[in-house]
């Protein structure tokens, strides 16, 4: 298991230089650069070649980029073009908004996913699976952004239960975690389902039976293990979502976070930035699949024996 | 009797794969269920086990009598009770008859626990128990082992301890040696003999290999297209067929004494379950082919030795 998971992590240097160049390429694909939106109206071309020089832009894209990635090995994401402060800082300041949100909304997609799975699947057919099924659907359509502003309308203009918007105290959370959950519930719940309805087909299920445990010991201590591998597959891939992801709800209940300071970033076109809050979603996203591979060769036997 | 089934009817909505299964057997015997693929062996042994309604399945018609009381709407709690306990089954693939997420133990403690009400350990003590009765080698460290450690034939001997653990007294395998290497094979089949014998279980042995057959059961039960064609002692089975099928069967089984290259296979196919003919359902198979065969559906007649046959021809004979 220590070996498997080592191995895993050598093979991520690779993985981690190629990120590294798209991180880097990938902004200046879009037209546009920094210096538009520092310079006054009615500036000289001289001032513009200063502040080019300044931050280093006039040399080529190649220079710039072993420039970033000598500063980067060292633990230095550079400085913000606009903001003038330290690119680290200021994800640092972002980041534990994200954090919290993501690990809430991840926490409560997947609790209340499972549940509604284990139950559809356990009522296969019947009307209990069709509501569920049903409310899946319409989660999975619903956009979190409208939700989110119907669950504001309700909860608080008019029931004033929760704050409008802002990130001050555990009750500014509870609608934007909903809100940012509800496309994870509807994934989850509908690879539970089906993964346990799959599961339940299989030989060693209908042997259980034989011997007469009751349904709900097997579904729970049987098949929902069985179809637990499938969903933390997904929830490895949602783990980088999460932290980028909720850009919509962070606009719409007015929250910081790494989305929005992305969005910011790249609209003022701060190289420095972007580049460094991509890095940091990209490796969220490697280390989110990681961690469920990891998981995954943990919960079967004869992944766990081999690589031992 | 242990277990008698009389007009045994099964339904999937409108449709009825398996009727007219009439059978039965003793403490101490061992019961041939033979047929071609699709013949509805799996089906009836789901329906004793009570496990149809699991694959949307019902029992339209008969009985099934397991010690005197009837299983056909037994309420699922008591049936709970049976299932893994007096009346165990084991399956046809090893492979993936074990859960492969849990150690092999915990998975023959379970009947015992749910069962007998043993406390943890007097289960592991139990199961360790018949490993060693089993011959399986070293059944302490067997204990701790994952199902894909272990070989084909050592599974089926864990599938068969699990049945064993609940103390059943009527034990049904479905094609226990299908998928297993032809050495192996006989060892199982030898196991379940055993069984029968010495533990004085009914045993029900499903398998298409009338070498088994003959090697093994007291009485057969021939079916054809969900039906019981014929139902007779295993020696005056191989002696005097009297079913055509049956017949014909027995002269597929490949023997020594045979020129290469002579061996019969039975000419045609089995009919579709959709596409059954009128009449009898072997009929556009059968050499003795009679007019009425194909408007009249022949009826199993079991007479006072328990033995019958359903056909127009060999009934008149
Ligand atoms: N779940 C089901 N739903 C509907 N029809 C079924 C179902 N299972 C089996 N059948 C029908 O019943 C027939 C008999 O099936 P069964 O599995 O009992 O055959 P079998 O004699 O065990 O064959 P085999 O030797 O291949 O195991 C099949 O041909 C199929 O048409
Ligand atoms: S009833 Fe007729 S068709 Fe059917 S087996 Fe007997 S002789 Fe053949
Ligand atoms: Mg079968």
């Amino acid at each position: 298991m220590i070996g498997f998971t080592l191995r895993r992590l050598v093979l991520l240097l690779p993985v981690f230089f190629v990120v590294s160049l798209v991180v880097f390429f990938i902004i200046h694909l879009v037209p546009g650069d920094p210096i538009d939106n520092l310079l006054r109206a009615g500036s000289s071309p001289e001032q513009r070649l200063q502040i080019a020089a300044k931050y280093g832009l006039d040399r080529s894209l190649v220079e710039q980029y072993f420039t970033w990635m000598g500063r980067l090995l060292s633990g230095d994401l550079g400085t913000s073009i606009i903001q003038g402060r330290p690119v680290s800082a200021l994800i640092a300041r972002n980041l534990p908004f994200s954090l919290e949100l993501g690990i809430a909304a991840l926490l409560f997609s997947t609790l209340t996913g499972i549940t509604a799975g284990v139950i559809a699947a356990s009522y296969q057919g019947t009307r209990v699976d069709d509501v569920i099924t049903g409310f899946i659907l319409l989660g999975s359509t619903v956009p979190s952004f409208w939700l989110g502003l119907l669950l504001i309308l309700v909860f608080a203009v008019w029931l004033g239960w929760v704050p409008v918007s802002g990130a001050r105290g555990w009750s500014s959370l509870i609608l934007p975690t909903i809100a940012a959950g509800l496309g994870g519930i509807a994934l989850v719940a509908r690879v539970t389902r089906i993964a346990m309805i799959e599961t339940s087909r299989q030989d060693f299920v209908t042997l259980l039976h034989a011997k007469g445990l009751p349904p709900f010991i097997i579904q729970l201590r049987h098949v929902l293990r069985h179809a637990m591998v499938p969903v933390v597959t997904i929830l490895s891939l949602r783990i980088g979502w999460v932290l980028g992801g909720a850009v919509t709800i962070e606009y719409v209940f007015a929250r910081p976070g790494l989305g929005s300071l992305l969005i910011r970033a790249l609209n003022q076109r701060d190289y420095p930035l972007v580049q460094g809050c991509l890095l940091m979603l990209a490796m969220a996203v490697i280390i989110g699949a990681l961690i469920g591979d990891i998981v995954q060769a943990a919960m079967d036997p004869r992944q766990r024996e081999v690589r031992a | 009797m242990l277990l008698d089934l009389e007009m045994l009817r099964i339904r999937f909505g409108a449709f009825s794969p398996v009727d007219q299964v009439t059978l039965s057997v003793d403490r101490g015997q061992i019961l041939g269920i033979v047929g071609e693929s699709g013949s509805g062996k799996s089906l009836t042994a789901t329906a004793i086990m009570g496990l149809l309604p699991r694959i949307g399945g019902q029992v339209a018609a008969g009985t099934i009598r397991f010690d005197g009381t009837d299983l056909v709407g037994l309420p699922e709690r008591e049936m709970r009770r049976l299932r893994g306990g007096r009346i165990a089954l084991i399956t046809q693939n090893p492979m993936t008859s074990l859960d492969s997420m849990m150690r092999i133990g915990p998975q023959i403690d379970q009947a015992a626990r749910l069962h007998l009400g043993l406390s943890r350990s007097a289960a592991r003590a139990r199961s360790l128990e018949l490993m060693a009765d089993l011959r399986i080698p070293d059944p302490a460290s067997v204990y701790d082992l994952f199902p894909h450690q272990l070989s084909g034939g050592m599974k089926q001997r864990i599938v068969i301890a699990m049945a064993l653990a609940g103390d059943p007294e009527l034990l049904i395998a479905d094609e226990p040696t299908t998928a297993l290497d032809v050495t192996v094979q006989a060892q199982i089949v030898q196991i379940l003999v055993d069984l029968a014998r010495q533990r004085g279980l009914g045993l029900i042995l499903i398998t298409h290999d009338m070498g088994v057959v003959a090697q093994a059961c007291d009485r057969v039960a021939v079916m054809y297209c969900g039906r019981v064609v014929e139902l007779a002692e295993v020696d005056a089975l191989f002696e005097h067929p009297r079913h055509p099928y049956t017949q014909a069967l027995i002269r597929c089984i490949p023997r020594h004494d045979m020129a290469r290259g002579t061996m019969s296979a039975i000419p045609g196919i089995v009919p579709s379950a959709a596409a059954q003919p009128p009449g009898c359902r072997f009929n556009p198979r059968c050499a003795r082919v009679a007019d009425r065969c194909r408007v009249e559906i022949p009826e199993l007649r079991v007479g006072a030795s328990g033995n019958g046959v359903a056909c127009h021809v060999a009934e008149a004979a």
